[in-house]
């Protein structure tokens, strides 16, 4: 059975490239457009990952991952956030939220897809 | 993979962006709560920055990126939004909307295009710029920002390919797993890099079961891979985990000593560890277990353990020049590490000062002993003496060198009031840094930043011209301000020159007269009408502009100069530029000085102002006026007891009247002027610690501070700018001064 991937980024493009890059590789991607949209899809879905911007309108990265790793099912599941600023106090926050691992944007898809196979195989 | 139709996406998307952009910048004037549109604006740059670095469009990045952190910066309130700063921002919102839909190569090739790219991010640099503080995260940011290939990570150059069994050994956090960091994705991971040889899951860490965590991770893994691939990729794998984990890469074909220090630094028992090692693959088992099992029964026999790589070479498992390179490396790894320790310990301010002032009182100490033994006249106490004296001298460079700090971080601040003066101004200015490794005291350091911003703003607001004036000067747009410094006999010079109009002397001249600081018709050298501009309430500019020219400061520069036992010289040509030299001592706390005597009285020269000491009576003296003639050179000279109305005292006198005819003349010089001191005594070369005198001696002249003798007695430091000053006037004022008083 594939594994799920929930895409959390207000680009439409990054989502687009990202999600071609690893339906492409196997994987099944869900895409989410802010952080409050991402919570909604998480629901009744079980996913494997979560890839998230952290500069999004509504909800952004670091307050949706202290929202899902309050969800039982999540407590577990790897979660990569995407940054461009390699700054340093968004990283800890987003550490201290749950995040471990980071992608510093911008990314070449082939890059992202390594990464995620790091986590998860498709 | 082909994202041609995301690109489509990306166009839409970004004029999108682009439009409610532009809708929020002109909002932007109008509401109150300007916060909400910049987060907007800024999210829109952001992600258009993110977008287009994905599809390798660097034009975009490139441009988006200084953008963008402008915008993040007003939006945390380090700079105000102004209407000056919206309007650019919204010229760089339409560069961006045009160079959306273009590829990078035509770009490129868009001379059109680049330029208004650079003029658009030259504009911005008035808000790009950092304060002092700041400046250093500056570059890492542009780094991660621009290097969109190496920033991911890939593989490098100088990573060779190797190929056969690796040895991996990994050591994860043991929370990793409530991270969603599974160990067995990683293994998984290696499998499609190469295949696993052989792994080896190391359970020795459970705890008992009443201790037991579900959710932590207890497991290590040791495991060989075959593959063909590099030191980076590998670890790469481990990416996410590399912060808070243990992970030992060994390449191919490693020296027996890389595995037998990973069996050391590991915290599982050795032999275990051999045993698995072996298992790997990743090294022979007769090497291994040999060395192993000596090591232990050493251990067992004398208490002190021996390194493994050495317990190898006795056994002749490996050879010889192997475990010595692995040792060696070893070493110096360890070297390294600490030296990289060391070289940057701070220190608070306060305690170096005071080590520096009980050195002074070592210094006083060690003259007195030497006093002392010199009456004892002993030779071995005088050896000890001696050789005690080198040493202290010795601690005491030591402990001055300490405070010492390059200019060149002083020099880097000016960068910005360069750029926001010029800035203001409307004048194009290129800053030079030169000599900025030179070093002095810290405490100097500090004293001198006012007085080098002021000069500064001067050189830019009235040494260099507006572009028009330039441009008829037939000379470049662009104004060249130069600051430099470098040692010179004992002293550091800072020179701050621009290729400006330099100074009119008649206009100064003029000025003079009209502020009634000189008279009509009064005859001044160069250097004075120049130095006219450090006197208080002169200023030149017909318009007072908002940053300089009122008049007020180049005193004060002055002023702040020879506080710091300095002074300014300035030279100029017209139309050509202005350079002022300020020149000052390396430290101010401990120097060497020259110990005399006049009238029962000491004093101390500088050391490094002195040039030579000779008999007076030996040269001819010009007795009309106070000059001496030195090989031909006409100086001047001063006698410390006229200067200072030094009275002898009458137990003196006899002796002082049969001395009367070997004066000494100390030849002394300063910047360009030379000058020469009489006194009635050398006694040498002596280690002086400076005290400062207190605040009524302020307006004394020619005395820059006292020191303690080693038998106890107080000795002047002679000022020696300010004596030649005098030295001069007098020469000039009142040439009979001299024989009066040996008239007397």
């Amino acid at each position: 059975m594939a594994k799920n991937i929930l895409i959390v980024d207000d680009s439409a493009s990054v989502r687009q490239v990202v999600s071609i890059a690893l339906t492409g590789a196997g994987y099944e991607v869900t895409e989410a457009c802010d952080g409050s949209d991402a919570l909604t899809k998480l629901d009744g879905k079980k996913y494997h990952l979560i890839i998230s911007d952290v500069n999004m309108p509504k909800m952004n990265g670091i307050e949706m991952v202290k929202e899902v790793k309050k969800l039982p099912a999540y407590r577990f599941v790897p979660i990569i956030m995407l940054t461009t600023e390699g700054a340093e106090d968004k990283k800890q926050q987003g550490k201290a939220a749950g995040a471990k691992a980071w992608i510093v944007k911008p990314f070449k898809p082939e890059k992202m897809l390594q990464a995620v196979s790091m986590l998860i195989l498709p | 993979m082909e994202f041609s139709g995301a690109l489509d996406t990306f166009y839409a998307e970004s004029d999108e962006l682009l439009e409610s952009m532009e809708e929020d910048l002109l909002n932007l004037e109008d509401v109150d709560d300007k916060l909400e549109s910049l987060n907007a604006i800024f999210r829109a740059a952001h992600t258009i920055k993110g977008s287009s670095g994905i599809f390798g469009l660097n034009h975009i990045v490139e441009f988006t990126h200084v953008v963008e952190s402008v915008l993040d910066r007003a939006r945390e309130s380090k700079i105000q939004v102004d209407s000056v700063l919206i309007s650019v921002l919204l010229k760089c919102r339409d560069h961006i909307a045009s160079l959306v839909h273009i590829s990078e190569s035509e770009y490129r090739s868009d001379k059109k295009l680049t330029q208004i790219s650079g003029e658009l991010i030259a504009s911005l640099t008035p808000w790009t710029t950092h304060s002092s503080k700041n400046s250093s995260s500056e570059p890492d940011k542009q780094q991660t920002g621009i290097s969109i290939n190496d920033s991911a990570g890939t593989t490098t150059d100088k990573e060779q390919i190797q190929s056969g069994l690796w040895h991996i050994s990994i050591r994860l956090n043991k929370n990793c797993l409530k991270d969603g960091m599974d160990p067995v994705s990683f293994i998984r991971y290696l499998g499609t890099i190469g295949s696993i040889n052989f792994i080896e899951t190391i359970t020795s860490n459970l705890p008992e079961y009443q201790q037991y965590e579900a959710e932590n991770l207890y497991f290590a893994y040791e495991l060989s891979l075959k593959a063909e691939t590099d030191l980076q990729t590998l670890e790469d794998a481990f990416m996410f985990v590399q912060e808070e984990s243990d992970i030992t890469i060994i390449p191919p074909n490693s020296n027996a000593a890389d595995y037998v220090k990973l069996i050391q630094s590991l915290p599982e028992e050795d032999s275990r560890l051999g045993e698995i090692l072996v298992a790997c693959g990743s090294i022979s088992k007769k090497t291994l277990s040999k060395a192993l099992i000596r090591q232990i029964e050493q251990g067992m026999e004398n208490k002190n353990e021996s390194r493994i790589g050495e317990v190898l070479l006795e056994q002749k498992s490996v050879s010889e020049e192997i475990v010595e390179a692995a040792l060696q490396k070893q070493k110096e790894s360890e070297k390294n590490k600490k030296q990289k320790e060391i070289s940057f310990v701070r220190v608070e301010s306060d305690r170096l000062d005071y080590l520096i002032n009980l050195i002074g009182e070592l210094v006083i100490n060690n003259q007195r002993v030497d006093i002392i033994s010199e009456r004892i006249n002993d030779n071995f106490l005088n050896e000890a003496i001696e050789s005690l004296g080198r040493f202290t001298e010795k601690i005491r460079d030591a402990a001055l060198d300490l405070r010492m700090v390059p200019i060149g971080g002083t020099f880097q601040r000016f960068k910005r009031v360069v750029r926001d003066t010029a800035q203001e101004l409307g004048k194009e200015i290129n800053l030079v840094i030169e000599g900025a490794e030179t070093e002095l005291d810290r405490l100097m350091v500090e004293k001198l930043v006012d007085p080098l911003t002021h000069i500064v703003r001067n050189a830019i607001d009235h040494g260099i011209e507006p572009i028009e004036e330039r441009k008829k000067a037939n000379k470049e747009n662009v104004g060249t301000l130069k600051l430099s410094a470098y040692h010179q006999a004992g002293h550091i010079v800072i020179e701050i020159s621009d290729d400006g109009k330099g100074l009119d002397q008649n206009k100064l001249m003029g000025k003079a007269i009209e502020r009634g600081i000189i008279e009509e018709g009064q005859q001044l050298s160069r250097q004075e009408i120049f130095q006219l501009i450090f006197h208080p309430g002169f200023s030149t500019a017909e318009n007072v502009t908002n940053l300089s020219g009122r008049g007020v400061g180049m005193d004060v520069v002055k002023r702040n100069v020879e506080s710091l036992q300095g002074s300014v010289e300035i030279s100029s040509e017209l139309s050509i530029g202005t350079t002022l030299r300020i020149r000052l001592p390396l430290t101010l706390a401990i120097i060497d000085g020259f110990h005399v005597e006049s009238r029962g009285t000491h004093f101390i020269i500088p050391q490094a102002t002195i040039i030579e000491c000779m008999d007076f009576t030996m040269h001819k003296t010009d007795t009309n006026r106070q000059c001496i003639n030195l090989r031909g050179e006409m100086i001047p000279y001063i006698r410390l007891s006229q200067v200072f109305c030094l009275s002898e005292s009458n137990c003196r006198t006899i002796e002082q009247t049969d001395k009367k005819h070997r004066d000494k003349l100390v030849v002394v010089q300063f910047g360009e002027h030379v000058a020469s001191i009489v006194v009635d005594e050398l006694h040498g070369e002596i280690q002086t610690v400076v005290k400062p005198m207190g605040q009524i001696f302020q307006n004394l002249k020619g005395i820059g501070g006292s020191t303690l003798l080693g038998n106890g007695e107080i000795a002047f430091i002679i000022d020696v700018p300010q004596l030649i000053d005098l030295a001069v006037g007098l020469e000039s004022t009142h040439p009979d001064l001299d024989r009066l008083s040996e008239n007397e």
